[in-house]
């Protein structure tokens, strides 16, 4: 676990001083308060967000303790701080979670500040929707992404393939390109890595079936007989040598750096678009996005906010939590630092100013995002409690199968109905 | 009532000085371990989710625990072969180095302190780090075993086969606090008693068996007791091997870690209470196993038989 408390914080209270009385950009963001931030993320988002939280300190003279946790601690850290009522002012929030965490009371509605103290008029309504639950605003949405096949372009290139129109292809195609480059991969190098373990993957496959994971009301929106063919699909995938065996496989424990494409395992592997720009930092030959090979005639893809800032209900001081998101989401200086490492800003003005600083690799997420927002279907229902129970529930699920320790069509069985439980649980 | 109040000050002068002495460890007592406690037996009851205020929800929890819970029994299943097979093999290892240390070699400080060294780091974040790193597939355990015999072994940490073996025998290389101990009962055992015995002819095994084990049996049923309740308990090693879920396919879901997870992962702590007061109690129970059958197998000096 990582916590990094604010060592800079002395030193930006004597620089915001003099800062203050110099800047000129300094009226739309003035607050002198104290808050706490917590986000998590990776390495490279941690160096993007502490040097905005340095800027904010230095342009304003408020103080930021910023806090940040790996994904799979994040969750655990932040329910012993609401159990505490010491939960930080600014709280990085998932399209998961946002609901649960509305409507138990715990997060803060935004409406009041939207035009005082945070300026939203060049922000996509759309984007910014998805943060509403029950009308009102909780969270601010920090970009747009979406799932995504990343792959080795260096080492396709090399051997002289070219992938079909990624609109359009299909899970077979997957698996016969697969089947071609049998013998042409580097040592060690699977296709894939296996992904009957991933939950957003599953997702896209009911999706292009044009069914989905859950109801509006929370129910289970597909049926056992869908499951088993995912799973009977990727253990196929296994068995034909085109994932990694699954003790290989298995050794991912879902950090970016153990996964079979950082490892050099595997050449294709999911991702959320914007984290593309943390994978080609593990992997030394370039790296490329295309969309999730279809397995159906629907949009298996949609567009999904990547994350939001929202403040804590119990916040003391609301003002400097509201300047600093302001900050983060709306200025130029800011965006330029976080560029689109948390997806691509819905804010117009933002966008236009960061688009031309962007590298080859943030390039690609754009381009990439362009194509697929032709081709999605709307955003999900947001999904019901006990869903991140369901998730975490198919990684072991799959690896019983991957195993070869019970069939795909008994587990789908098995796993339907465990995942109906875990619903009717409270 | 004067003859009270005098037996008051009486006390109060006798024992005051060790009572404040005492002080900041009874204030931890009831504030950080009693309070607690009864808060969580409390919590049994409800179904408190850390972010909204607890309700009473009677005998749910236990009769879901005990009629419905299929993760609950699998992870006892998972703790008792850790405790079964780990500490017996932790604490034959123990005895074992403590035997050969107990002998006077030349630098045997240094090897004892080397031996040692294993526990200091004890049950931390590097050292399981570190575990995944020589067990892996591409480890140092496939390494050594790929040049010694040319066979490419499994990745035994993400194996379900295995993966709680890996477990074991770390906790098995931990042995240092056991052997210690062990180290300081052999010291208590007279020497004469092993003279006398090898000048009736008896043989090392003979002197181990008659001799080493019934007088070290005080010792050895010390570090049962206690190695036992510490293997109950364990969780960073698993907490870090296994991703943090048991991973993979739950072969490594100890049951602290499935309390954690209820707990701060599925927001059920009222019912992550209740799986706390069932670890207390079936530790309790095997404590008291222990007891019972020592009668019968530990052997006090001061006692008379």
């Amino acid at each position: 676990m990582t916590n990094k408390m604010n060592r800079r914080t002395f030193g930006g209270l004597l620089l915001g001083g003099a800062a203050a009385s110099t800047l000129a950009s300094v009226g739309a963001y003035a607050a002198d308060g104290s808050v706490r931030l917590i986000w998590w993320g990776n390495p490279e988002r941690d160096k993007r967000t502490n040097a905005v939280v340095d800027m904010f300190q230095k342009a304003t003279g408020a103080e930021v303790l910023p806090e940040t946790y790996a994904w799979g601690d994040y969750w655990q850290k932040l329910a012993t701080q609401a159990a505490g009522k010491n939960l930080p002012d600014v709280i990085q929030m998932d399209y998961r979670y946002i609901f649960e965490w509305a409507r138990r009371g715990q997060l803060a509605a935004l409406d009041e500040f939207v035009g005082n103290g945070i300026d939203l008029s060049d922000y996509d309504p759309n984007q910014l929707a998805s943060g509403k639950v029950d009308g009102k605003l909780y969270g601010i949405s920090l970009g747009a992404n979406s799932m995504s096949h990343v792959y080795n372009k260096t080492v396709l290139d090399k051997i002289g393939v070219t992938l079909p129109d990624q609109t359009t292809w299909t899970t077979d195609d997957f698996v016969q390109i697969g089947k071609d480059l049998k013998g042409k991969l580097p040592e060690g190098m699977y296709f894939t890595e296996n992904m009957g373990q991933y939950e957003p993957r599953l997702q896209t496959w009911m999706r292009s079936k044009g069914k989905d994971l859950y109801t509006a009301e929370g129910k289970l929106a597909f049926d056992e007989a869908d499951l088993a063919e995912f799973f009977t699909y990727w253990k196929m995938v296994q068995d034909e040598g085109l994932s990694p065996p699954a003790d290989l496989q298995a050794q991912d424990s879902g950090k970016m750096e153990e996964s079979m494409m950082a490892t050099g395992h595997g050449l294709f592997n999911f991702l959320h678009s914007n984290q593309l720009v943390a994978m080609q930092k593990l992997v030394p030959d370039e790296i490329d996005i295309v969309m999730i090979p279809n397995n159906g005639p629907h949009a298996g893809q949609y567009l999904k906010p990547s994350m939001f800032f929202s403040m804590a209900e119990g916040s003391q001081d609301k003002a400097t939590a509201a300047a600093f998101i302001n900050y983060f989401v709306t200025s130029n200086e800011a965006n330029n630092v976080l560029l689109i490492e948390r997806g691509v800003t819905g804010d117009a003005s933002v966008r236009a100013e960061i688009l031309p600083k962007l590298n080859k690799t943030e390039q690609k997420i754009i381009n990439y995002l362009n194509v697929v927002s032709t081709h999605v279907s709307p955003l999900p229902p947001p999904p019901p409690q006990n869903a991140g129970e369901i998730d975490r529930a198919l990684r072991p699920a799959w690896d019983e199968v991957a195993f070869g320790r019970i069939g795909p069509e008994e587990q789908a069985k098995a796993f339907y109905a465990n995942a109906k439980s875990i619903l009717e649980r409270t | 009532m004067p003859a009270r109040q005098g037996r008051l000050v009486r006390f109060w002068r006798r024992n005051g000085a060790g009572y404040m002495f005492l002080l900041p460890w009874l204030i931890g007592f009831f504030g950080l371990t009693l309070g607690p406690a009864l808060a969580s037996l409390y919590l049994s009851f409800t179904n408190y989710d850390l972010l909204r205020p607890p309700q009473w929800t009677g005998l749910d929890n236990i009769k879901y625990a005990l009629f419905n819970d299929v993760k609950l029994r699998h992870s006892l299943s998972v703790t008792f072969q850790y405790v079964i097979f780990g500490v017996p093999m932790r604490l034959a290892v123990a005895l074992g180095l403590a035997m050969i240390l107990d002998r006077s070699v030349r630098g045997v400080g240094f090897y004892r302190a080397a031996f040692y060294l294993p526990s200091l780091l004890g049950a931390s974040v590097a050292i399981s780090v570190m575990w995944r790193q020589l067990f892996g597939a591409e480890g140092l355990i496939n390494t050594l075993l790929f040049l010694a015999t040319g066979w490419q072994g499994p990745s035994w940490i993400s194996h379900p086969d295995y993966a709680l073996w890996t477990l074991i025998a770390l906790n098995v290389w931990q042995f240092g606090s056991p052997m210690i101990i062990f180290l300081a009962g052999l010291r208590q055992i007279p020497e004469d008693l092993y003279e006398a015995a090898s000048m009736d002819g008896a043989s090392g095994w003979r002197q181990f068996r008659k001799i080493t084990l019934p007088l070290l049996a005080p010792v050895i049923f010390f570090n049962l007791v206690l190695q036992t309740i510490e293997a109950f308990k364990a969780f960073t090693q698993a907490y870090i091997i296994s991703g943090g879920q048991g991973w993979p396919a739950d072969s490594t879901l100890f049951y602290s870690l499935y309390l954690y997870i209820e707990a701060f992962a599925n927001f059920r702590m009222g019912y992550a209470s209740l799986l706390a007061w069932i670890l207390l109690l079936i530790i309790g129970a095997f404590t008291a196993l222990a007891f019972w059958t020592s009668k019968y197998w530990v052997y006090y000096e001061d006692e008379s038989r």
